[in-house]
């Protein structure tokens, strides 16, 4: 792999190739073509540093401001107000029912998901036609994205012409008026089925990667010990499989606690507000009647610290079991 | 080597700190309203506005398609100018037009259901339009109701756009099935329940007694508010910041529901509906009685033989909710002429009457109310029970947060006071006052 | 073989019930295909097979074709700049020194740990300020700069894994830097270019919310917010035989591409993850 380090050598026997003989001529050679080097890297580098500092820097700084002030959707910013935006957040009636659901939601749906991939990626793992033609149907899902799927859903839930509801009143079961989404545990399980579906075949993905880096002798030597399959799974698989899972499970813990797309479409946060996720509070307190971005954005950053603190935590703790 | 790195990284955290000040500084400034550049010379030289083939955009919401469609149809017929009108799901009215209206986008003419026009006139999302008002021939003979929805510090904003108000309907087939008289609705919430529970004892399949949207802040204020103003009672203060709905007839009412669901006389899918669908069984043939949007009169008509009775309250009387839309030209409108041009034609009888009137629907000028279309018995009924003096358009600035967002307080308390054990009703009605009082 | 020397079940009985998974996944798009052109009551589609529901769904307001061609553009828009900018930066990052280098990087990365909804907000205040508002061009930018950190990340690594004699050779021919880059580099990181591609293309086609917020004439929304919209529009009844069509278009292009790029990005990310 060529890294950085190795440049000035390479530049240098360039230079020292095409400069003719002498040391003089390479020594003044090498610096300057070094400096040009070094502006010619910044200018590859400026739009990058345009994007981040436009796109991402300054509106961090503003949300930051935004969270300080009172800021309304229609009258701007009105000055400072610190720190009503946050207390208002917090006292917000229904934030401690977002924080719960969303933290709810989270723990189900990381559990499900990685059991289900983790299980996938055992039986694919093989090379065969067979298992090739089952990554890929398990995949498939993934090229949609969230919202198509959440669509897709919300039309195969359908509470009359259906094909589940018409399944479960062909079954018999229920009494002709099954709402998947009408209340609230139906509603919280319909969507996690959505996101099972959607992510399971990528999540299967990574954990295939990290099943590569198990070379057989490790089970050899196991089952010459005379482990049966479940001891080798355990003791063996599981172990070596810890980077993997560490990725997996942060992803999935931070993708759910930032949950949008999939409440919006499937309940809007009903019934009752029983499926309101932390996001969709902050989109409702910003447009939604209240129209305050203050508090929406005093709202975001304190997701934003829970998310730091929450990945921080989970960093050190898997890193700290690794060792 | 070091120390150069340093100094040019110094310098650049320097600048983008200039420059992302300089961006707050823009982005605080962002938020002003500019105000219409001078506008008295052209509306005295032009009361109806301008007709020069400018496109207008209109955004309605969904529940009122019909109408806004039929009006819209009629005035690109006639006029040079032609209106794009834009249909949004009632859920995102709201959120959709907040957004606009933040970044500076909204369209040149926006409908509002009339109780959030108090709210958004407030915030200025309102061209101010007194005086183009005051040069409309029949300026007196608007729904005052609409019209003082949309006035702040002496100033009006917004005129009637569809007036929807609510009734009773009632299939009068399945009256006839359930013997009770087809020709006559309930008088009283007594008759009401009985009603309700005669088409339920015919039980037949599908048919439910009532519906009603168990899960729709909207619908409820729509259709109970007439009932507790029938009864004598007012479901909050005068200036819309105290609730009142744990009032003594508000109870009652909460009661009859609870018993007619209990007793099975409810449709089951009421119980989660949103609002998104809360129209669509009666159409069906499936409900036998049921509070009802009068605007949906024509198109109920088609499938069913619709019976209808002004909302009654405990013991008689009538009124009903006179909801439905205002209509304003934006705060970002660049052609405000060209779209009061509109606004004056839908005030105009060719629009009242041509138009709404004769496709059943409410007119929003009392002078007009007497019309060659309204002979059908049951819009004289509804006619009458709009003048009725228990009719109300309540106003309140809070009242989309309190009642009709999704997971509103309001819902809360009539989901606990009809599902749940009936107990909260008192401390849900705390939690909407507070909402109000805002 | 790697785990096992005897499989748990037989294997016919291993396919019947892998198979069954499989159909399992692959149930929810078929059937979204089949019922779209199926008859439903409620829908446009009411007697017998038929383009119905694509018919509603190309007359509905702004019109299907029209938000194709905005998913289109914002989505093409967002693939080129992405390119661009992560092939510049990535070969900046790879083969460059500079000072800040590091603190730029990190700086990049950082756009993950955020969350999408803290940006959201100041993003709309921003975009207003300086004119981008209710903009195709506006929300691309956007979109381009959450796809930033993966694809950065993936140029720069894909030039580093460039081998040292042909970068070497590209300067010594005496070529400048951005000759060496276009003729000789480029080609090189092709398979980088194609998976940042991809996803760039995937993210800014079936992204959501930040159209939702960041866009607001009706007729510049991108196809996943129409079909949205097009959900509750006949009074009283859900329309979804519309939203299984728009379903349908929404989810083709994807499915296609996925299925003709997946050799290519899945055996790149699995190569030797299969044990022959």
């Amino acid at each position: 792999m060529a890294t950085p380090v190795e440049r000035p050598t390479a530049v240098r026997s360039a230079a020292r190739t095409t400069a003719g003989p002498g040391p003089d001529g390479q020594r003044r050679r090498a610096p300057r073509l070094r400096l040009a080097r070094r502006n010619q890297g910044w200018l590859y580098a400026a739009p990058t540093a345009l994007f981040v500092t436009v796109f991402f820097l300054i509106p961090v700084l503003l949300v930051a401001q935004m969270s300080l002030s009172d800021w309304g959707l229609f009258a701007g910013n009105r000055g400072f107000n610190a720190p009503d935006n946050y207390t208002d957040a917090v006292g917000q009636r229904l934030f401690w029912p977002a924080v719960w659901f969303t933290v709810k939601y989270t723990i189900i749906t990381t559990i499900i998901l990685i059991g289900v991939a983790l299980g996938l990626a055992m039986m694919v793992q093989e090379v065969a036609l067979w298992n090739s033609f089952l990554r890929t149907s398990f995949l498939v899902p993934s090229a949609l994205g969230l919202a198509s799927a959440s669509l897709l859903f919300y039309a195969l839930y359908a509470p009359e012409g259906g094909p589940f509801a018409r399944l479960l009143s062909d079954l018999g079961i229920g009494d002709g008026t099954v709402s998947f989404l009408g209340s609230p545990n139906a509603a919280l399980w319909s969507t996690v089925a959505v996101i099972v579906w959607r992510f399971a075949g990528f999540y299967m993905l990574l954990l295939l990667v990290g099943l590569q880096g198990i070379s057989s002798d490790v089970y050899e030597a196991a089952r010459v010990d005379g482990a049966n399959r479940w001891q080798i799974f355990v003791h063996v698989t599981l172990p070596l499989l810890k980077p993997s899972l560490a990725l997996c499970t942060i992803l999935c813990i931070t993708g759910s606690l930032l949950a949008f797309d999939q409440f919006y479409i499937l309940t809007r946060g009903g019934p009752d507000n029983s499926t309101i996720t932390i996001v969709l509070l902050v989109y409702n307190i910003a447009f939604g009647g209240r129209n305050d971005l203050g508090v929406a954005a005093a709202l975001s950053l304190i997701v934003l610290l829970a998310l730091i603190v929450i990945n921080v935590v989970q960093f050190t703790a898997l890193r700290g079991r690794e060792d | 080597m070091k120390r150069w790195t340093v100094a040019r990284g110094l310098r650049r955290a320097v600048c983008a700190v200039a420059a992302a000040s300089l961006l707050i500084g823009l982005a605080a400034c962002g938020g002003d309203a500019d105000q219409q550049p001078g506008g008295e010379a052209t509306v005295a030289a032009n009361p109806e506005g301008i007709d020069d083939g400018t496109k207008l955009t209109l955004w309605t919401r969904a529940p009122l398609e019909a109408q806004a469609k039929a009006l819209v149809q009629a005035y690109n017929a006639s006029h040079k100018n032609q209106v794009e009108l834009t249909i949004t799901p009632n859920d995102d009215y709201v959120t959709r037009v907040g957004a606009a209206a933040g970044s500076g986008n909204l369209p040149d003419l926006f409908a509002a259901d009339i109780v959030y026009v108090p709210n958004w006139t407030e915030q200025g999302l309102f061209a101010d339009i007194t005086s183009r008002i005051a040069t409309l021939p029949s300026v007196a003979e608007i729904n005052q109701g609409h019209l003082s929805a949309g006035t702040y510090q002496d100033k009006k904003y917004v005129l009637p756009f569809v007036l929807d108000l609510s009734v009773i309907f009632y299939n009068k087939e399945l009256y006839q099935e359930a013997g009770l008289d087809p020709d006559k609705g309930p008088t009283t919430l007594a008759e009401f329940k009985e009603h309700a529970l005669a088409i339920q004892k015919l039980n037949k399949k599908g048919v439910s007694g009532t519906y009603f949207g168990g899960n729709c802040g909207g619908c409820g204020v729509f259709t109970w508010f007439p009932m507790i103003w029938a009864s004598g009672e007012q479901p909050m203060n005068e200036d819309g910041t105290a609730s009142n709905l744990n009032g003594a007839a508000a109870k009652e009412v909460y009661a009859m529901w609870r018993e007619l669901y209990e007793a099975g006389a409810v449709a089951p899918a009421s119980k989660e509906e949103t609002g998104a669908t809360w129209v669509g069984d009666f159409q069906q043939g499936k409900i036998g009685v049921m509070p009802y949007p009068a605007t949906l009169l024509a198109t109920a008509d088609k499938s069913v033989e619709v019976g209808v009775a002004p909302i009654p309250g405990l013991n008689g009387g009538q009124s009903t909710f006179i909801g439905g839309d205002g209509i304003g030209i934006s705060k970002d409108s660049k052609v405000s002429d060209q779209a009061w041009n509109f606004l004056s034609w839908l005030m105009s009888e060719d629009a009242q009457v041509e138009v709404l009137a004769k496709s059943n629907s409410q007119v929003s000028r009392n002078d007009l109310a007497e019309n060659k279309y309204a002979t059908d018995p049951r819009v004289k009924i509804i006619n009458q029970v709009a003048a009725a003096p228990d009719s109300h358009t309540p106003v309140a600035r809070n009242f989309q947060q309190a009642f009709n967002a999704a997971g509103s307080p309001w819902v809360t308390l009539f989901r606990n006071a009809i599902f749940g054990d009936g107990s909260s009703i008192d401390a849900d009605n705390q939690a909407i006052t507070e909402v109000l009082a805002q | 073989m790697s785990t096992m020397s005897r499989p748990l079940l037989a294997t016919s009985s291993r396919r019947v019930l892998t198979g069954a998974l499989a159909l399992l996944f692959l149930f929810p798009l078929v059937w979204a295909a089949v019922a779209s052109v199926a008859p439903q009551p409620g829908t446009a589609q009411v007697d017998g097979w038929g383009l119905g529901n694509y018919a509603r769904l190309a007359g509905y307001q702004a019109g299907l074709t029209q938000y194709l061609i905005n998913s289109v553009l914002i989505s093409g828009m967002t693939v080129i700049f992405t390119l661009v900018v992560s092939l510049l930066g990535g070969y900046a990052f790879a083969l460059f020194n500079f000072p800040g280098k590091n603190l730029l990087f990190l700086a990049t990365l950082a756009i993950l740990m955020v969350p999408y909804a803290t940006l959201l907000i100041p993003l709309y205040v921003l975009l207003n300020s300086i004119g981008l508002q209710n903009s195709l061009v506006g929300l691309a930018l956007v979109l381009t700069m959450f796809q930033l950190p993966f694809a950065t990340f993936m140029m720069r690594i894909s030039f580093e894994a460039v081998p040292r004699e042909l970068a070497e050779s590209a300067y010594v021919d005496g070529c400048g830097t951005f000759t060496a880059l276009l003729r000789i580099l480029v080609p090189a990181v092709k398979p980088g270019l194609i998976t940042v591609g991809l996803f760039a293309f995937l993210a800014a086609w079936n992204d959501f919310i930040a159209p939702l917020i960041l866009i607001n004439d009706s007729d510049k929304v991108p196809l996943p917010l129409a079909v949205a919209n097009i959900r509750g529009q006949v009074m009283g009844v859900v329309d979804y035989g519309a939203t299984e069509a728009g379903v349908v278009i929404l989810a083709l292009p994807c499915v296609v591409l996925f299925l003709i790029l997946q050799r290519h990005y899945v055996r790149g990310f699995m190569s030797g993850a299969l044990k022959g």
